[in-house]
Parts: C-alpha cells; structure tokens; sequence
C-alpha cells in the first residue's frame, strides 16, 4: 500500500542525514508501528509517507505509484495524517472540523453537500463522537478531542491513516481508549495505519508489525512478537525490559526493569 | 590722601557702583529670546544689539540668522543659554522647568503669555520696562494701536464679510482643515480687519472644519493664512481652486478666496497691524 | 442547518442592515437639510446648500466608511486565519506603521504632487504602505521554506515599533502646526470630500477582495495548523502568500483613504464569529457587511454627538473597542 525504498532525509545541505536510508512497507489492512526514542526520525519519516516532505534520496510510493507524481489533493484523497496535538485558535464545533475532512474531494467553490455530511457523521459514529457533534472542540476532554481529529482523517481517507503520537498527550485511560479505538478500526474497518511512537504500550498492545528506528535508521523490522523482543528494546532505549504476552488481553506487555548504560 | 578724602571717594565708588549695578540691572547687556514674536519686538525696541542667542524658529530680521540657536518650546538647550552668559532670558510661560534653573543661576526670566491681540503691545511696554527702553516700548507700541484703530475705523463703517479663516489644510484638498475659531490671536485680527468669523461662536482657538460645517457656515470671503509656503502664482492660483468643489458657498461662488503667504503672517510681534492691513485688504 | 441555507440568512440579514445604515447615515449630521430641496433637481447646484452637504459633505463620508470599515474588517478576519491568532489586527503586521509614516512625512514637509483627484497624503501613505509590505514579506520568505508565519509576526511587530519610532521623530522635527495635523491623521478622518480618493482606492480594495473570496476554506484548514492543512490538499505557502498580500494591500489602501482607524479590524471579526460561528466562509461575508455599518455608525456618532466640533472617528471606535474587549475578558473568565 505504501512502500518507502532506501528513503533519506536531511533538512538542509549542510546538517546531518534524519532519516538514513530507510526501506519499509505498509501493506494494506496492516497496523504498522513505527517505534523509537525521540530523535530517532520518527516524525520525520512520518511527513516523508505522508508526501509532507520530499525525500532527499530514495522514493516512496502510494499503491506503486511514486508520491512526488501525484498531486497534493490525490494523495490527499487516499493518505490521511492525524496529528499530535491540536490547538484551535477559534471555536469550531466537532461536526465542522469533521467536514474539513472532506476538502480534498470538493471543487474549488463547492459546498458539502448531503454526502458529505452523512460521512462525517458516519466518522464521528465510527469513533463514538457521534454524540458531540455541535460541541465547540475546545469544550471537549482530551480524548474526545483525539477522537474527533480520528473522526476527522477518517472522513477525508478511509483507506490509509498516519498518526504522528496519537497517545503522547493523553492521560492514561484515554491512552488506552485510543489504543482500542485503532485497532477496532484496523481489524472492523480494514483501516491501514502507520502509527509514530515513542510509548512501548502502545506499540505492543496494537501494532501487528513493527518497524524499530534509532538514529535515523532502521533497527528491526517485522512483526511485532518476532520483533520485540528485549534485545531489541534494550539497543533501542538502553532499558533491561521484560516482554511477555499478558494472560488477561492475549497482547504483548513490556515492562521495563532497569537502566542500562550502553 | 587724608582719611576724609580718602572716605569721600570710596563712597563716589561705592555710588557709582551702586548705581551701575542698578543701571546694569535695568538694561541687560546679554539677552536670550526662546520666542521669535519677542526677538522681533526686541529688535524693534532697539535692544537687537543685545541679542546674543535666539531660538530655532527664529528668521526675522535678518540679523538673527548668524546667531546662535538654543532650542525652542519643547527642547530649550539650557546649557547652550548659559554658555552665552545672558543676564536675561525670554521664556515661555508654560517651561517652568527652564525657568526654575535660570533662576537658580540667578539669571533674569522675562515671562511669555501669548494670548490675544491686545496682550502685543502690552508685551512690547513689559519688556521696555524690562530692557529700559521704556520711552521706545510706548512709541512703537501706539503706533501699533494707532494703525490698528485706523484699520477698525476703516472696516466699522464698511460691510464685514463672514469670513473662513484658515490656519492649516493639506495642499491641494480639502482634507484636515484647520480654522480659527471664537478665541485667540488668530480670531482677534481678524476681526480688527473687518471680518465676522463664521465660528466666532465656537469658544476654541482651532476648529477642524468639515466640509459639512464650511457648507452650512456659508462664508463670504476665505481667507487661508499659509504662513510656512512660499507660492508661486500658479500654485496660489491652485489652492484657490481646490476650493471648487463646496459650490454652494459664497466665497467660492464670487471667487473670494485670498491665499495670504509669507513669514510672519502668525507671529504675535511688531509687525501684527501690517498683517491685519493685509488681511483688511484681502476682505474688501 | 447547511452551509448554504446559513450562509443565505447571515448574508441576507446582514446585507439589509448594510444597506438600510448606509441609505440612513447621508441623512443624518450635524447641520438639518431638507432632503426634499437636496434632491430637487429643478434648483441649481450652485445654490442648493441641502444637495451639497448630501452629495458632497455627506454621501463620499458615508461611502468611505462603508468601504473601510467593509476592508478592514475582512482583512482582520483574514489576517487572525493566517497568523491562527483571535488578537491579531490588520495594523499587526506592520502595514498601517508603514501608511502612517508616509503620511507624516507628506504633511510635515508639506508635499504638493497630486494625481488623478487624490493629493499627496494619501499617495505618500499607500507608497509607505507597499514599502513596509514588501519590508515585512522579503523578512518573512527569508526562511528557506515558503512564509513562516512566527517571523511574518516578528517582522511586522518589529516594523511597527522601528516605525513608530520614525513618526515620533517626524513628529517631533515638524513644525508646530504641521505637527498638530500629523497627530489629527493618525486618529482617522473620513471626511474625504470628494469621490477621487474612493475611486482611486477601489481598485486596490476590489481586486484584494477578488482574492479574499477564494481563502476561506483554506483559512479553515490552516486553522489545525501547517502540516494538516498541507496533508488535507492545501497549498500551504502558496494560501499564506495570497493571504497576507491580498490583506496587507486592503489594509494600506484602507488606512491611506481614511487614516488608521482602529478597533474594526479586530472587534467586528470576534462580534461576527459569536453571532455565526467560526466558519470563514460565512464569517468572512458577515464581516465585510458588518464592518462597513459598524464603521458608518461610529462615524455618525463622531460627526453629531459634539456638533458642530466633531470627535475623531478612531476615538469613538476606541471608546467602543476597549469595553468590548474587557467585556470579552471577563466573559472568558
């Protein structure tokens, strides 16, 4: 669905390589995790998907086309991005930030039309938003706001999401329910997603293929119980960490044990 | 000597010091004017002699141009006046700050208050007073009062056009016009020139006047007082014209509108009855 | 209820109260005319006092008002999209500092060119104008990529202060009654007094609205920030260039007419978005027409409560700005 080959990025001639030679896949229906500390390039390779950013060498392709030869509305047609974080300077309502949603597919002067409203709403329902539809966004909690800008990248590409550390910003059980969230969405919807993180929780609880990255460059890659495994968690965090399967979810849990100097 | 000689003639020294110093104090050697309206009167006093420091916008008469500049209003250079080691100085009234340091420096402070007409030549006889030449303070300032009664006398038995009197616009539009109003110097010598300020009832020295209120006044005669421009005729002819447009009022229908140029036209000194003769002209 | 039935009764009720305050206002001053005698068109011109205090005193006013108020409150509205900021105001970025210096410095040297019916202000105004766009915009592409916004705001806050500077100091070397007239200019004055100045600024304001029209969905998305409106199809820097030279020049033209009056282009956007919502396309349009009467009123009032002397515009708007906004302050609180 989308392939990254040998992909490099650096901000500016004379600063060091982000992202170095990176090669990957998403393939359709996968829930890939892009796992790394910070600095690892994460972010970066996130906007080099998402067509953001250009690559400096290497390619990227959405379904075998190459992103630089599409144009920014059809990749953003097919290709989604879920921020971080949101800070609205004015007060929108949930159903209004749903429907910014839908701009790749309308003309230059063209209204949303009935379609388009029965889509938003169907995103909203998919995330359980429904309900806060003439909410103003910046009367909603933290997950409900997450849940809304979900809502909203669903309504604009059901097929490919990218979400750039959906849970940093959360408290714990909102964590969690978005957690679940994704991966309802992957496994019911069929909704492809690459997530960018740094929380291990996450990574293991949902991701179903793992991608690890340290230094701009690819650890390990695979499928997530092949992949994490302590060893790796250690070269990736310079952490002694205990990785089992969690009797009660059936998912992966790691736990972290101790420091370790590299 | 004997004693008693010697005695008398310490006390003749003593005298005539004494006497000298009053004399000194009474006719300053050294005067500085921060206020142009009062170096003209200065001069015309006689005392242009003992001028030694004017201000920026000091430019009448021509003797002042070589002399040095102390600042004005706003930014008197207090050092630069006691560098010139007056005995008097002139200052407005409002600069307490700089009258206060004079004073400390024991040096005499003639106080400025402009208001109306009538305080020119009562200025003019103060500063005879001050400067000791009372006898010429009280010539040039009847001449002043005699010409001026002679313009009044003239206009009382003619008609007395409503007049516009304006101070300030911008070139070539009616935008930001600035006219006298009910009060002040402006206001007074145009009524001793024979004209009825159509705002003598707005009780202000300055009146913005909108195109609406210059319609609804109707005035007669327009009289701009351009006192910073020097106009050709051509361009005179142009401010005359950018008048056009308020077809209703009098003065621009009969085509009276004077543009009265050149320095001087608003300073409050010797030469105000030539300038309300001016004006008398310009209204007839 | 949908967009399009929204924005039909918003533009509908606003553009009646528009309409109905600008036909009012001309009718309304300081000195009473018969309106019968100023439309009777058997009197000649020459002689009819009613007709020119309606054609000439009033009615280019009333326009002018309506016209600035109209662009500067849509470039407000464009100008707090662009820089995600509710605070922001058409003279943020350094423009209206850059009309005000050219102005000063026509009136303290008492310049005299003139062209087509507009005289000297506000051409040496709209020339300062351009001057500080093109200042501010030059600093703000300096980044490598496209128009960053922090260094757009930096650039015009810094603008603003350097030449407010430069207007002190013009203000200070001017003579005393040129300076009294650069300090009238600054707080706004819409007795333009004839149509040239109008006519000569529409064009600007008219194709500037040309590109306001095609904003406000992009303005939308900008809101959640660059890289989502990126992601979602926008041209980022391309909306953010269109945006911020389309309103700059609005403004410029806008403040080089009338002088910088200020408060509209801040109060009537944040009035506007608690009546309709935060929607640019329906909040862009109620802007233009509630700006336009809100201006024309604030005139009215400036021109009739101390007849015959008349308070400037820009402090009858100031009077009214500062409460609104306390209000708004403690309402958040």
């Amino acid at each position: 669905m989308l392939r990254a080959d040998d992909v490099s990025f650096r901000y500016h001639a004379d600063t060091p390589l982000v992202v170095d030679g990176v090669t990957l896949e998403v393939a359709r229906g996968d829930l890939v995790g892009i796992l790394g500390p910070n600095g690892s390039g994460k972010t970066t390779l996130l906007r080099l998907l998402s067509g953001t950013r250009a690559p400096t060498s290497g390619t990227v392709r959405l379904v075998a086309e190459p992103l630089h030869g599409l144009s920014r509305r059809d990749i953003a047609r097919r290709l989604a991005v879920v921020p971080q974080e949101v800070e609205l300077a004015f007060e929108y309502t949930a159903l209004e930030i749903v429907l910014m949603g839908r701009h790749p597919h309308l003309g230059l002067f063209q209204v949303e039309g009935p379609g388009d409203y029965a889509i938003a709403r169907e995103a909203l329902a998919a995330t359980g938003t429904a309900h806060l539809e003439s909410r103003e966004f910046h009367t909603l909690s933290g997950g409900e706001k997450q849940r809304v800008v979900i809502a909203a990248a669903l309504a604009q590409a059901p097929d490919v999401l990218l979400l750039d550390e959906p849970t940093a910003s959360l408290d714990l059980g909102y964590q969690l329910d978005i957690a679940a969230l994704l991966s309802t969405l992957n496994r019911d919807r069929g909704v492809t997603m690459a997530i960018s993180t740094h929380d291990l929780h996450l990574a293991a609880s949902i991701c179903r293929t793992l991608v690890l990255m340290r230094g701009g460059r690819v650890l390990a890659h695979g499928p997530a119980d092949t992949v994490l495994t302590p060893a790796h968690v250690r070269a990736l965090y310079d952490v002694e960490a205990d990785v089992h399967v969690h009797p009660d979810t059936g998912h992966l849990t790691v736990v972290p044990v101790r420091r370790v100097r590299a | 000597m004997n004693t008693k000689a010697s005695l008398g003639v310490a006390g003749l020294l003593v005298i005539v010091s004494f006497v000298s110093f009053v004399w000194a104090l009474q006719t300053p050697r050294r005067i500085v004017s921060l206020v142009p309206a009062v170096t003209e009167m200065l001069f015309a006093l006689g005392a242009g002699p003992q001028v030694v420091g004017v201000s920026s916008y000091d430019q009448d008469p021509a003797e002042v141009r070589q002399l040095p500049r102390v600042g004005a209003l706003l930014d008197p250079d207090v050092e630069r006046i006691l560098s010139l080691q007056p005995d008097l100085v002139v200052t407005y009234g409002s600069q307490t700050d700089l009258k206060a340091q004079l004073t400390r420096a024991s040096i005499a402070v003639f106080d400025y208050r402009h208001a109306g007409l009538a305080d020119v030549t009562s200025t003019i006889r103060q500063l005879g007073a001050v400067t000791g030449r009372a006898d010429r303070a009280e010539t040039v300032a009847s001449d002043i009062e005699q010409q001026l009664a002679r313009i009044r006398a003239r206009a009382s038995s003619g008609a007395r056009p409503r007049t516009l009197l304006v101070f300030g616009r911008e070139r070539r539009a009616l935008r930001n016009i600035y006219a006298s109003g009910g009060r002040g110097f402006l206001h007074d010598m145009l009524e001793a020139a024979g004209g009825t300020n159509v705002f003598a009832d707005i009780d202000r020295e300055s009146v913005q006047a909108t195109t609406e209120l210059i319609l609804a006044r109707a005035p007669e005669v327009i009289l701009e007082v351009r006192s910073a421009d020097v106009l050709t005729a051509e361009e005179a002819a142009r401010e005359s014209a950018s008048w056009a447009p308020l077809a209703s009022v009098p003065a621009v229908r009969e085509r009276r509108i004077v543009v009265l140029t050149g320095r001087g036209l608003t300073v409050p000194g010797p030469r105000v009855a030539d300038v309300v003769q001016r004006m008398a002209d310009a209204l007839r | 209820m949908s967009l399009r039935r929204r924005l039909v009764t918003v533009v509908g009720s606003f553009g009646i109260l528009t309409l109905a305050v600008v036909l009012w206002a001309p009718t309304v001053g300081s000195t009473p005319i018969s309106l019968a005698r100023a439309f009777d068109a058997a009197l000649p011109w020459a002689d009819n006092v009613d007709a020119q205090i309606f054609f000439v005193a009033r009615l280019p006013r009333v326009l002018a008002g309506a016209l600035i108020g109209a662009t500067l409150a849509a470039a407000g509205v464009v100008l707090q999209a662009l820089l995600r900021n509710p605070l922001a105001t058409p003279f943020t970025l350094g423009v209206s500092a850059g009309a005000a210096l050219g102005a000063m410095l026509a009136i303290a040297w008492r310049l005299d060119v003139g062209a087509l019916g507009v005289s000297s202000v506000p051409i040496a105004s709209f020339l300062g104008s351009l001057a500080a766009i093109l200042i501010v915009y030059w600093l703000a592409s300096s980044q490598r990529r496209g128009l960053s916004t922090n260094v757009l705001l930096l650039a015009g806050v810094t603008l603003n202060s350097f030449f407010s500077a430069l207007i002190l100091f013009v203000q200070y070397l001017a003579d005393f009654a040129e300076s009294f007239r650069t300090v009238r200019w600054l707080m706004g004055d819409l007795d333009v007094g004839s149509y040239g100045p109008l006519l000569a600024a529409t064009p600007f304001i008219i194709t500037a609205f040309a590109v306001f029209a095609t904003l406000p969905r992009a303005l939308n998305l900008l809101t959640m920030g660059d890289d989502v409106a990126a992601s979602r199809g926008v041209d980022v820097v391309r909306a953010q260039q269109w945006a911020f030279v389309s309103a700059s020049l609005a403004t410029g033209a806008a403040v080089s007419l009338g002088g910088p009056v200020g408060f509209i282009g801040i109060v009537v956007p944040h009035l506007v978005r608690l009546m309709v919502g935060a929607d640019h396309r329906v909040v862009l349009p109620a802007a233009t027409l509630f700006g336009a009467a809100f201006l024309v009123l604030c005139d009215l009032l400036a021109r009739t409560v101390m007849a015959p002397v008349e308070v400037p515009v820009g402090i009858i708007t100031a009077l009214i700005g500062g409460p609104f906004f306390l209000w708004l302050l403690v309402r958040q609180s």
